[in-house]
């Protein structure tokens, strides 16, 4: 069953899972990084994210390529407001943040269980067309999304390395007192970087539910491969959500089809589970003093 | 009058009203939550005291579940009488207990909070993928009482609250002893405590191991009670609930753990019919009490006398 078609198909899937756990992951490191808040609530603004394109394509019938980035930054700019309501109170309190945030993700869950119901729902396909590259298979659907979370990284990254905010962020991640000093304005950074964690987090709920399906209930996965990925690569690293995201997709991809999806959630949650215990900061984290 | 008989009074009152109560109501409901009450507060008092130690774990009611799972299988597979099963769950919660213990417990904060969420979730995987043990999703039904006369309510509230005064007053008194105190300090500064001669590890591996094995007699209880196990009676959210319980009463004093049990358990039986609102109030409770009263409801208490005392000092000698 190794042969090179299904390695290659497996190898193109677990492109397009890593990308979407990336985008989760990254969000929630930049969060904990810059304001220690840990967002139990993570995986419910990447559902938002989901439902928001499902309205516009199907209830609007918006264009595809219009729907997505509109449907994102809306909810972003949404969440601007329960970053004003919620979790400001939470900033540089790592502990009350959890519990908190915990609280707060089973509002917007069940709040969506009320307004939408449980069932689940498919946006339609973007294309249905299949590209043969030799005996592989790649759904044109498939490529697109890959290429979509692609490119929201390369310009995370522009954003990160290349802006006097991105700059900022990085800075106050570092040392938010000296960053303070030397006229950081970490109220505006704060509102900055939650800004771009909900739209990364979003945009990967979005393209989840064009992968799977829509319901209130699609946060909970994401938040939980936003976990793996995070402690994996070391939370706070932002080259560590990259490689983390990486290994689980790959892994997921690989172990899944050719040994079951149980056979591959135990062996991450061990692998997980083992990494905590002999080195808790990750793979590219950096330990507390 | 001295505290003391003031003291003396406000226990008798309670154990009065502890024991007469179901008297008062023939109402098969009410004695249902009172049943469900008792059999709760020990699984959040033994929470509390991992909390005591500075540690948030969200994965106790899996140990329940080890309770639960134990003593059903050794009863209805095995034929063993329902003490041996009690046995069996709360070693089995302990044993498994006493495994993880050592190596988790040496994580501090976030990590210890994070790796309890995706054992919780091993747990309920492994309940579900071993069905030929655990019957799988479906779960086990017609599990039989612990003793053939247990089938009333009312009966079953006194059988129950016998484990409760046992194992809360273990909590209370552990607490208020020298041992509870050493708990007190390394929660405040671990550093400090082990410096003062506190065996910090050891410390919080035989509390965690005590208080899984608490948690494994009330799941064991529970499973006898209401005559089902599932996993999804175990998951992450149940453990969440406990959670709750601890901090909307206020994680400083066993008292808040025991006022959110009563508070968490009675709430949701009364508004059954509304199961997605309640979640929603609960989260917006949880929240609340984390971002402005994160010492709960005592501290709420508290406060409000010291503001009566410093308006009418008179009245408060």
């Amino acid at each position: 069953m190794f042969n090179a078609t299904i390695l290659g198909q497996v190898f193109v899937n677990a492109v397009g899972l890593s990308a979407i756990y990336i985008l989760v992951a990254l969000g929630f490191t930049l969060l904990f990084g810059i304001m220690r808040v840990v967002n139990f609530a993570h995986g419910e603004f990447a559902m938002l994210g989901a439902f928001a394109l499902f309205h516009l394509i199907k209830d609007w019938h918006w264009p595809w390529l219009l729907a997505l980035p509109v449907g994102v930054t809306a909810v972003a700019l949404a969440s601007l407001l329960l970053e004003w309501l919620v979790f400001r109170w939470f900033y540089q309190r790592m502990f009350e943040s959890m519990i908190g945030l915990l609280g707060l993700n089973m509002m917007m869950m069940f709040g969506a269980v009320l307004l939408w119901d449980v069932h689940e729902r498919n946006i339609p396909a973007i294309s249905n067309e299949v590209l043969m590259l030799g005996d592989i298979i790649v759904p044109v659907d498939r490529l697109i999304v890959v290429a979509i979370a692609v490119a929201a990284l390369a310009l995370f990254y522009a954003f990160i390395r290349g802006t006097r905010a991105g700059l900022a962020m990085r800075a106050a991640a570092q040392d938010l007192e000296i960053a303070e000093t030397q006229g950081v304005d970490t109220r505006r950074i704060y509102k900055i970087a939650f800004f771009v964690a909900i739209l990364l987090a979003a945009l990967a709920g979005a393209l989840w539910g064009q992968i799977y399906a829509v319901s209130p209930l699609l946060g909970e996965r994401p938040l939980l491969m936003a976990f793996i990925v995070v402690i994996l690569g070391g939370m706070g690293s932002i080259p560590g959500a990259a490689l983390g995201g990486l290994l689980l997709g790959f892994t997921e991809s690989f172990v899944g089809t050719f040994y079951g999806a149980a056979a591959s959630a135990f062996l991450t949650f061990g692998v997980v589970i083992g990494l905590l215990i002999v080195r808790p900061w990750g793979i590219l984290g950096t330990p507390e003093a | 009058m001295t505290p003391q008989p003031r003291q003396r009074l406000l226990w008798i009152v309670a154990a009065v009203f502890l024991i007469g109560w179901p008297w008062l109501t023939e109402d098969k409901f009410l004695h249902h939550v009172g049943v469900l009450i008792v059999i709760t507060s020990i699984a959040a008092a033994s929470l509390h005291l991992i909390i005591r130690t500075g540690h948030v774990s969200l994965c106790h009611t899996a140990f329940m579940g080890f309770g639960a799972y134990g003593s059903t299988i050794s009863v209805m597979q095995f034929a063993m009488p329902w003490p041996v099963g009690l046995l069996v769950g709360m070693g089995l919660a302990a044993g498994v207990a006493a495994l993880i213990g050592p190596i988790v417990l040496r994580l501090t904060g976030k990590y210890f909070v994070l790796i309890t969420f995706l054992l919780g979730e091993v747990v309920r995987m492994a309940i579900v993928e071993n069905a030929a043990i655990t019957g799988g999703s479906n779960g086990i039904f017609n599990i039989p009482p612990p003793f053939p006369f247990l089938t009333n309510n009312r009966a079953y509230y006194y059988f129950a609250l016998a484990f409760a005064v046992l194992g809360v007053g273990f909590c209370a008194r552990l607490l208020t002893s020298e041992f509870g105190r050493a708990m007190d300090a390394v929660r405040e500064a671990e550093r400090l405590a082990e410096c003062s001669g506190v065996p910090v590890i050891r410390l919080k591996v035989t509390v965690f191991i005590l208080a899984c094995a608490l948690a494994g007699m009330a799941g064991s209880l529970q499973a006898h009670y209401i005559r089902f196990v599932g996993p999804e009676a175990y998951s992450g959210f149940q453990s969440l609930n406990l959670v709750v319980m601890n901090v909307i009463g206020g994680m400083s004093s066993l008292w808040g753990a025991m006022l959110g049990t009563v508070f968490m358990v009675t709430l949701p039986e009364l508004l059954r019919g509304y199961v997605n609102l309640q979640q929603i109030m609960f989260g917006a409770i949880l929240f609340a009490t984390m971002a402005f009263l994160p010492g709960g409801l005592i501290e709420a208490g508290r406060r409000v006398a010291a503001f009566l005392r410093s308006r009418w000092p008179s009245t408060a000698s």
